[in-house]
């Protein structure tokens, strides 16, 4: 069953009587501290379906996308996100290029299930959180590469610092600790 | 000082073994050769084994035998539709089958003098009449059930076109008199591409290769007895690379399924028409052009056209030589041809194939400098509108196309 997502408080400029959704129940908007989707009390009435309404209305959305790495190496214009279980396809691409503008060309999800063997101090079942992965294909020929977020950085530390000196102590350290090169890895057991 | 002595002679005799030839030739050995063991888990038994299954195939007393032993092996496999709404898949398709695509069609064959041109006219006449039959003169009482709507108008058309064009160039062709008429046959083929670890199952750890089937279903497809000739020797080198994609076809998105390995052209090997001569697919009511670009996906439109070009035609070509005893440890020794048309009712696109090499899986690619070729067009229309009782605008290069690929004859018959 979908769940229709409320607006935070009500929108400004709206004409009194009327509720958010036009000219029907205004129901009212539970505040939602985790930012988790939340059901409404008493669902809007709209008129009847016939061909060609749309079918899912969906004003400022409660949704949140992450852009994750994959974990498996994926083509270059594919792009991994974990959404919302509540989502789907539809709503993705609706999502990246109406806010963002991003050109997509076809998105795929899928529900990764979190395993349910985990047991705490108290010997009960401790589940981790199922969540749904969005594959996300890029029109236009785009391509995406995921970021090193943390690149390895080369740390010189300038010369006469407390780091230098430091670290040529452990250096001159580990060379006299290292055996004579010259006697080619036997130890000094043998020998005189 | 015997032991020094006799060292040195045994150093200078073996001197002269290294740098010398025998002039006598060493006796047959009394003992079998030595090889490695047949059941051992070992590297080099699961090469003897393999080697002997191949051996095994090379000398099937039949071509039923030689395609049993081929694919008697189940294993999970990719299936591979050749109508996908994948994005890019024909490239991902030219790297499965080592198929280079040259755009345009292919190099022109030195016409036979003494052949006259068919006239035009009758056949466009013909054409004309298949079209007005399904779109003004039948009525068609069911409104096309949803998803339906290609098999309404443009599959009966198309049907009604091949057959009467067929017969009426039987004339100016002798070749389409012997020729076969298949109506949504199967084409079916299986094998195997590059290497990959299995990651789960009881296999984990194991090299396999990757295994591929297509099973196609033509609308309609023509078969002949005798091989179309050759647009290039076997041997030429193609201006154009094949894709190489290094990743799983799992991303594609592909899945894997166990089931028979089948091979098939449309009828089985005693069937005297065993060659391949053209194909016409109809493009399904998910792939149509109004969807793709009511999803943002212009680009893809010919992308559909030439993933369904390429495999088909590699299938079935590679089927055709498979019926004839080849394999993939017994490469090709004279290319394969076939045609293609593929069309959506009212677009034609046009795909000729020519399988050089079926040496596809690892230990028969090493030194293969061989690559499938493929020509295709872009698909252009065959008229702009039917209203009433008369077809507008008219294309008469679709039509001279396709005629000439229905004409294409080996030249001794």
């Amino acid at each position: 069953m979908k769940h229709f997502f409320s607006p935070h408080g009500h929108g400004g400029g709206l004409q009194p009587g009327l509720g958010p959704f036009g000219p029907g129940k205004v129901y009212p908007s539970p505040s939602s501290p985790c930012g988790g989707p939340a059901v409404p009390a008493v669902r809007a009435s709209y008129p009847i379906y016939q061909l060609g309404n749309p079918q899912l209305r969906i004003f400022r959305p409660n949704f949140f996308m992450t852009l994750v790495r994959p974990g498996v190496p994926q083509p270059e214009d594919t792009v991994q996100f974990r959404i919302s279980m509540q989502m789907t396809r539809v709503d993705v691409k609706n999502y990246l290029e109406k806010i963002y503008n991003v050109p997509v060309s076809v998105v795929r999800t899928r529900i990764q299930y979190g395993a349910n063997n985990k047991r705490n101090h108290k010997n009960q079942k401790v589940k981790i959180p199922d969540y749904k992965v969005a594959y996300v294909q890029l029109g236009q020929g785009q391509t995406f590469q995921f970021p090193n977020l943390f690149p390895e950085k080369e740390e010189t530390p300038e010369p006469g610092s407390i780091e230098d000196i430091q670290k040529q102590f452990m250096e001159n350290e580990k060379q006299r600790q290292r055996a004579d090169p010259r006697r080619g890895g036997v130890t000094d057991w043998f020998g005189l | 000082m015997a032991a020094p002595r006799g060292w040195r002679l045994v150093r200078h005799g073996r001197c002269q073994l290294l740098h010398t030839k025998p002039s006598v030739v060493p006796p047959q050995s009394l003992y079998p050769p030595v090889v490695a063991s047949h059941t051992a888990k070992s590297k080099s038994a699961k090469r003897l084994r393999l080697e002997y299954f191949y051996q095994k195939v090379h000398e099937a007393p039949s071509i039923e035998e030689k395609l049993r032993l081929y694919g008697v092996l189940q294993r999970p496999k990719y299936v591979v539709y050749p109508q996908t709404f994948s994005l890019n898949a024909d490239r991902w398709y030219q790297s499965f089958t080592k198929t280079v695509f040259v755009p345009g069609p292919p190099p022109a064959r030195e016409q036979p003098a003494g052949r006259a041109d068919p006239p035009l006219s009758e056949l466009r006449s013909l054409v004309c009449d298949a079209l007005l039959q399904e779109h003004f003169y039948q009525r068609k009482r069911e409104r096309p059930f949803l998803y339906r709507e290609q098999e309404h108008i443009p599959a009966p058309f198309l049907t009604q076109l091949v057959s009467s064009l067929t017969a009426a160039l039987g004339s100016h062709n002798p070749l389409l008199t012997t020729s076969c008429l298949d109506l949504k046959p199967q084409v079916n083929f299986y094998w195997e591409r590059g290497e990959t670890v299995v990651c789960r199952g009881y296999r984990t750890g194991r090299v396999d290769p990757v295994r591929f089937q297509i099973d196609d279903k033509p609308h309609v497809q023509i078969r002949v007895p005798k091989q179309l000739p050759e647009f290039v020797p076997l041997d030429y080198s193609v201006p154009g690379e094949v894709p190489v994609i290094n990743h799983q076809p799992d991303k594609l998105p592909l899945f894997k399924r166990q089931y028979d390995n089948k091979i098939f052209i449309g009828s089985k090997v005693a069937d005297p028409c065993s060659y391949g001569h053209t194909q016409f697919h109809l493009i399904p009511d998910k792939l149509k052009r109004e969807r793709l670009l009511k999803a943002n996906l212009a680009d893809q439109i010919e992308v559909v056209y030439r993933a369904n070009g390429i495999a088909s035609l590699f299938a079935w070509t590679a089927a055709q030589a498979l019926y004839q005893g080849f394999w993939c440890e017994a490469d090709v020794t004279r290319p394969f041809v076939s045609q293609a048309v593929i069309t959506d009712g009212k677009y034609f696109a046009f795909f000729c194939y020519q399988l050089n090499t079926l040496a596809l899986t690892v230990r028969a690619d090493q030194d293969n400098p061989r690559k499938n070729i493929c020509w295709g067009t872009e698909s252009k229309p065959l008229y702009e509108a039917v209203e009433d009782n008369n077809v507008k605008g008219f294309n008469d290069e679709i039509l001279l196309h396709l005629v000439r690929f229905l004409l294409n004859t080996p030249e001794e018959l």
